[in-house]
């Protein structure tokens, strides 16, 4: 059903199909023109990236207090980190949880509220940006005095609780509560990834809409049937990079909670640039940077490998992969 | 359409080159003007051309104690023409999350603030240059300078005198009729006096505090007799089980008691936060202070704030000391002119007046003498912590370099046992096998 | 009759769901109105406001107004929205539409880039920067934008661009176009809500990079809003405050760019004419 209103899509435009000669030499044509194109990236690469990330790379076998030039250790770190660091357990099991419930809460939350939101109603672009508010304040600085605030011990959502016979815990600073509190601070801040979606949902065409309506589809049909896979894209992408971001979720750790209490919100990422900033050894967390993008890599090519079943592109002709 | 694209695609590079070209205006190739002094900074050129020499300070503080230091170095300026300075200040996080950076790029400034916390991790990395050769006779007691040496050689000039005191909610305590703590308290009066505050207190306010933190079980330990848990700069490591057991035990008593408050409000602590800070918000009746932040706390609630120094023991208690001050990178070009300032500093009656109480009570008695008629409440509650600390004052225990981890881990392990998780003797013996681990690195 | 009802319904929900999200803001704003010691009670609203907040913080510093921090931002700014909004859609489109030898080798590098930790590679970056000269400059900041705008950026376009029918650029091809004029003609302008996007994002983002700033910015004069706010705050002494009363002016910027600039992001498809 969903490919069959999709192909049906493809009669909106009377396409001319071309001559397979044409189309093998405007593919030869490409090989300068796609380096031309992604050549501000692949320069900014080569002359600002690479080498910084080659010397993290080269210092993760290293001891390096950024006081002192680096001492070749060999594999030591790694071996360290895998043998003898129970804070490396501990805080990358804080953040696959983080991940594990984060991700996909933010993802529904966000794409249900730009569903809300994608409709011509007036004021709408006043809902829209109060509604996006709490993604602005997420790196300011008052923003750990509003949590205390909101989440204290006496704080507004335990004043809240009580009206209805409850009592609360102190949510940041009680290990039991403190990273499902930090979860839900996080979805909370929803805004970017909304407004991605809320650009995906633009972008869909609205001849489909209504060459289904004339089909006689219902809301939810056309729902399933154009609307998710036409977003397809989108989600995969904020799919993607949530995954990414959140293993690297480092700000809201660092000022709310600093960690803890007991280690309890001890992102891997907070635990990295301590050992480098506070501990003075980058050479350790380099190699905890390494083992990081290790994982992430692995988990995104799993994404992608598993795209091929639910993402659709238009522009491979209408088929998912 | 061709030349249609090409035109944009042109116009594109063009504006790009123009914004990078005008952001990098003002700073390019790092000769960027001096905005205290307005005068050109030219460091790498400096002593070559005519004498002149640019040094370049950093320092952390508040606003107030930046436009002061700005001050000071425009006197010095005037009185050494051939001095000019590249100023860069900032708050302490930015100070400390900044500084690793410029170590690793060789770029220190020639001066720089440092903190008694950080001082041994940048000597023990060959960071700081040796300053022992300043002679400081007449301006620091040669006591105090003795005390500051790190393997018998001097690497920061001490800027103002600090002290680790108790301050406590004067007007709450005489509110329900207890007793103010007295100078010179022992331990064991200490704990008393929080055990008898507890039964005329309402619930919701505690006498004292949790601890967590190594400082306060090393005062203890140092009051007693016993060695300090780092010495030998991190090669011996002294955490005294017997003691330790006692002093905890002491505090799992007073958490079961309600003397100190339950382990998830501690947690939630924050010194010098309006709504956070143990005292400020009216839970705690006491908590620790030292001579350089009390003020911040009299000014969350202005004229409550009573002081005592820290209890004592049959060897003494708390400490009185410099715990900041200008040092000199070991990678300057201009040492012989940075040292030259930084005796200045802490000389000059000029100086000293422009600085005026924005470090503290200054180092020098001379000067100190000269502000003492300006002094605020806030500034006498400071400086009566270091008067009623002094006598009685142990030297001031900072962590040893490559400690740092040690000090987080100690604070973990130890809230741990404050939220029930873990035993008091689980926690020492983390905290030992660690702690002894890394000695034997520092010593061999 | 029908939609009046729904449209009523969403009125109703959507202003409750806003007044939840902007809690904040109405706590923020009381707060930065407040005396220090006013700031432990449970109040919203402060007895007497201080207005003095406002005007003490705005003028913090002897040799500048906030209003020269917030040129500076501005000015950082409109390098890295122009880098970015340049950038991304030409790197993007080279990705997302050509092919070519290495492209998934290079597209995988560019993913790659975004999942190391940036902490351990702002030391090597800052010794290069420092090599170049550019230390103390907007350069270290402005720079890397004009390389694509950032990976993510590139990405987003990418599979904005992979959701454009292909029949388009062939209707185009056949028309006579080259792959350059099929991306200034064809692709580029239904890139333009995603490209809003990139732009308000790039804007919003980078207003927040204290890390970065605070590592290559060192004098005062150059300092932006972000920096200057750090200044209410030492080790013991917070300026409470004035803190909040600029924290709560630093954002304006950006919530007005989000609510002028959405108008285009939302702008769908069928509105941009492209069949026209």
């Amino acid at each position: 059903m969903t490919i069959g209103v999709i192909a049906d899509s493809k009669t909106r435009t009377q396409t001319k199909s071309m001559p397979v000669k044409e189309k093998s030499k405007r593919i030869s044509g490409q090989q300068l023109a796609g380096y031309i194109f992604i050549s501000p990236w692949l320069l900014g690469f080569l002359l600002l990236t690479l080498w910084p990330i080659a010397q993290s790379f080269y210092l993760s076998f290293t001891e390096y207090s950024l006081l002192e030039d680096p001492v070749w250790t060999g594999t030591d770190n790694y071996v360290n980190i895998f043998t003898d660091d129970a804070t490396f357990t501990k805080s990358l099991s804080v953040t696959f949880m983080f991940v594990l419930f984060s991700v996909p809460l933010k993802l529904f939350f966000s794409l249900m509220v730009a569903i809300a939101l994608n409709k011509n109603i007036k004021g709408m672009n006043l809902y829209r940006t109060a509604i996006y508010f709490p993604s602005l304040i997420g790196g300011s600085i008052a923003v750990a005095a509003l949590w205390r605030n909101m989440f204290g011990l006496d704080g507004y959502v335990n004043q809240v609780l009580a009206w209805f016979g409850i009592e609360g815990v102190g949510w940041i600073s009680n290990p039991d509560t403190s990273l499902g509190t930090l979860i839900l601070l996080n979805t909370w801040q929803f805004g970017s990834t909304m407004v991605i979606f809320l650009a995906g949902l633009k972008q869909v065409p609205q001849e489909l809409y209504e060459s289904a309506s004339v089909d006689g589809a219902g809301k939810v049909r056309k729902f399933i049937s154009i609307t998710l896979p036409m977003l397809s894209p989108v989600m995969f992408f904020n799919l993607v990079l949530g995954i990414i971001g959140s293993f690297q979720t480092f700000t809201s750790a660092f000022i709310i909670t600093k960690g803890g209490p007991i280690n309890s919100t001890y992102m891997y990422a907070m635990f990295l640039y301590e050992k480098a900033f506070k501990h003075y050894q980058m050479g350790y967390a380099s190699a905890l940077a390494w083992i990081l993008l290790s994982i992430v890599a692995l988990l995104t090519l799993i994404n992608f490998a598993a795209s091929r079943y639910w993402v659709f592109y238009e522009s491979d002709g209408g088929k998912t992969k | 359409m061709n030349t249609k694209w090409s035109k944009g695609f042109g116009a594109l590079m063009l504006s790009t080159l123009l914004v990078t070209s005008a952001c990098s205006g003002g700073g390019g190739g790092g000769n960027s003007p001096d905005n205290a002094t307005n005068k050109p900074a030219s460091g790498n050129v400096g002593a070559a051309e005519g004498g002149s020499t640019t040094l370049s300070i950093m320092w952390w503080g508040t606003d107030a104690r930046h436009e002061a230091t700005k001050k000071a170095l425009d006197i010095y300026t005037k009185q050494n023409p051939s001095v000019t300075f590249k100023p860069e200040f900032m708050a302490w996080d930015a100070y400390w999350q900044k500084l690793p950076t410029l170590a690793a790029s060789k770029t220190i400034t020639d001066v720089l603030q440092m903190d008694a916390a950080f001082i041994q991790e940048y000597v023990s990395r060959g960071q700081l240059e040796d300053l022992s050769d300043i002679d400081l006779s007449g301006i620091v007691d040669p006591g105090v300078i003795e005390n500051l040496k790190i393997d018998g050689k001097l690497y920061g000039i001490p800027l103002s005198q600090n002290a680790q005191g108790l301050a406590f909610n004067k007007v709450e305590l005489e509110q329900f009729g207890i007793p103010l703590p007295h100078k010179d308290w022992t331990y064991d009066e200490f704990f008393q006096w929080a055990r008898d505050a507890r039964a005329k207190l309402p619930e919701g306010k505690y006498p004292i505090g949790d601890t967590t933190s190594w400082d306060g079980f090393n005062y203890y330990q140092t009051s007693m007799g016993k060695p300090p848990i780092m010495s030998d700069g991190g090669k011996t490591f002294t955490l005294d089980k017997e003691l330790f057991m006692k002093f905890y035990g002491t505090y799992e008593e007073f958490r079961k008691a309600k003397i100190v408050p339950p382990a998830e409000k501690a947690a939630a602590f924050l010194e010098n936060d309006p709504q956070a800070d143990p005292m400020a918000s009216g839970v705690l009746m006491t908590r620790g202070a030292t001579t350089g932040s009390v003020s911040a706390l009299e000014q969350l609630m202005p004229g409550k704030v009573g002081v005592v120094n820290l209890p004592v023991g049959p060897a003494g208690g708390g400490w009185a000391q410099s715990t900041i001050f200008l040092s000199v990178s070991a990678n300057s070009k201009n040492k012989d002119e940075a040292k030259k300032f930084v005796k200045w500093f802490i000389e000059d009656k000029e100086a000293g007046t422009a600085l005026g109480l924005t470090r503290g009570i200054p180092i020098n008695p001379d000067v100190y003498a000269s502000l003492e008629a300006t002094l605020e409440p806030k500034d006498k509650i400071g400086k009566e912590i270091y008067d009623l600390s002094l006598d009685k004052a142990l030297p001031f225990y900072s962590p040893a370099a490559g400690f740092s981890e040690w000090v987080d881990t100690y604070r973990k392990e130890m809230e741990a046992v404050t939220f029930a998780q873990q035993s008091i003797e689980d926690a020492f013996n983390k905290i030992d096998k660690m702690g002894k681990e890394l000695a034997e690195k520092a010593a061999g | 009759m029908n939609t009046l009802r729904s449209n009523l319904t969403s009125h109703f929900s959507l202003s409750a769901f806003s007044f939840i999200m902007l809690y904040p803001v109405i706590w923020w704003v009381g707060a930065s109105l407040k005396k220090a010691e006013e700031l432990s009670l449970p109040t919203i609203w402060p007895k007497t406001p201080m207005w003095e907040n406002y005007s003490n913080g705005w003028h913090f510093s002897a040799d500048y107004t906030f209003a020269h921090f917030f040129g500076n931002t501005l000015l950082m700014e409109l390098g890295n929205v122009l880098g970015g909004v340049a950038t991304a859609a030409i790197v993007a489109y080279g990705f997302g539409r050509l092919n070519f030898k290495l492209r998934g080798f290079w597209f995988s590098i560019l993913l790659l880039t975004m999942m190391l930790p940036g902490q351990v590679t702002v030391v090597p970056q800052y010794i290069l920067f420092n090599k170049l000269g550019f230390v103390d400059s907007y350069v270290p900041l402005v720079l890397p934008h004009f390389f694509g705008g950032g990976a993510f950026f590139i990405f987003l376009l990418v599979q904005f661009i992979r959701s454009i029918p292909r029949d388009l650029d062939e209707a185009a091809t056949i028309d006579g176009a080259s792959v350059y004029g099929i991306f200034w003609r064809v692709v580029l302008p239904l890139l333009k809500p995603a490209l809003v996007t990139v732009g308000i994002f790039t804007f919003i983002w980078s207003w927040d990079d204290f890390f970065a700033q605070v590592l290559y910015l060192s004098s005062v004069d150059k300092f932006t809003v972000g920096l200057a706010l750090r200044m209410f705050i030492d080790q013991f002494d917070i300026q409470w405050g004035q803190l909040l009363a600029m924290s709560l002016l630093s954002i304006l910027p950006s919530v007005l760019i989000f609510f002028l600039a959405q108008k285009h992001f939302v702008e769908g498809i069928a509105t941009t004419g492209l069949k026209g």
